[in-house]
């Protein structure tokens, strides 16, 4: 019973800090609730006996990128904004029906497919003794996964260089050479 | 199977909820707001909740691909928020501001 109470404040919580991301008008404090967000959904991977990846999430999202948004959101030097929403009360309701339709739609598929998959709860509560090593993690990257991996490693590159290349540039995208 | 009885127990379904709600916040995010930064940060918490649902898979099916597929995903999503901040700040510099209005006056 207390791990469902636990899965039920952090789902809470996740949920409370993504709308406020959603609603926030300062770019700052939209960006503090997605790390909240992150940090609650690192909270839900351990919960979820998925340590590495729940470790992974801290470091690359909540720290990494986290930072590198509001980093170049200092670089800007954004006042709060006048008109954080788009323009528009039929398009915004018809944006507001078409997440409501998606959502529904996930909903059906997700019970369509676990309905497939048929686990009951006898069968995940047998499971939950199961935790996964990092060895068994490992093991799975540098074989089956080696070439996604490496090709990982490329695009990263790729990415740090594309990424000066695009920044340098003066003026944007008017480039005069 | 989401009647009240099923609220004690934490199950699959459980977390393929919320991890819709999440997906749905997001995309809310991308098409309602307008600075630039606030829309990466919704394709950002879009992918997060791809990821809840891996590795919620991966937990229930006690099958470990799913948190190598999550690895990946994190992966590609970083250097995607790099290229998305790196687009951003070329845009401040031509505009001064990071609106999407912006983007139709961009040519060539």
């Amino acid at each position: 019973m207390e791990n469902s109470l636990l899965f039920y404040v952090l789902s809470t919580l996740i949920v409370l800090f993504s709308f406020g991301m959603l609603v926030a008008a300062n770019p700052v404090f939209s960006a503090l609730f997605l790390a909240l967000t992150m940090v609650g959904l690192a909270g839900l991977f351990f919960h979820l006996e998925a340590y590495f990846i729940a470790g992974v999430q801290l470091i690359v999202y909540a720290g990494a990128v986290m930072v590198l948004f509001v980093m170049v959101l200092m670089l800007f030097d954004l006042k709060k904004e006048i008109a954080p929403f788009s323009r528009g009360t039929l398009a915004g309701f018809v944006k507001l029906v078409c997440a409501g339709a998606l959502f529904g739609l996930i909903i059906g598929a997700a019970k369509h497919s676990t309905e497939m998959m048929m686990i009951t709860p006898e069968q995940a509560a047998s499971q939950s003794g199961y935790a996964v090593e990092m060895k068994a993690l490992a093991t799975l990257l540098f074989t089956k996964y080696l070439l996604a991996f490496e090709v990982l490693g490329v695009l990263l590159l790729l990415i740090a260089v594309g990424v000066v290349a695009v920044s340098r540039a003066k003026g944007g995208t008017h480039v005069r050479s | 199977m989401f009647a009240l009885e099923g609220l004690k127990y934490v199950g699959l379904n459980h977390y393929l909820v919320l991890s819709g709600i999440l997906f749905t916040i997001g995309m809310l995010a991308v098409l309602l707001r307008r600075n630039l930064i606030v829309i990466l940060m919704g394709v950002e918490l879009m992918l997060n909740a791809v990821n809840l649902s891996f590795v919620a898979f991966s937990h229930f099916s006690a099958n470990i691909n799913g948190q190598l597929m999550v690895f990946f995903v994190m992966t590609v999503a970083a250097a995607e928020a790099g290229v998305g901040l790196a687009l951003a700040v070329t845009l401040f510099k031509t505009f001064r501001e990071v609106n999407i209005r912006l983007f139709e006056q961009l040519k060539g």
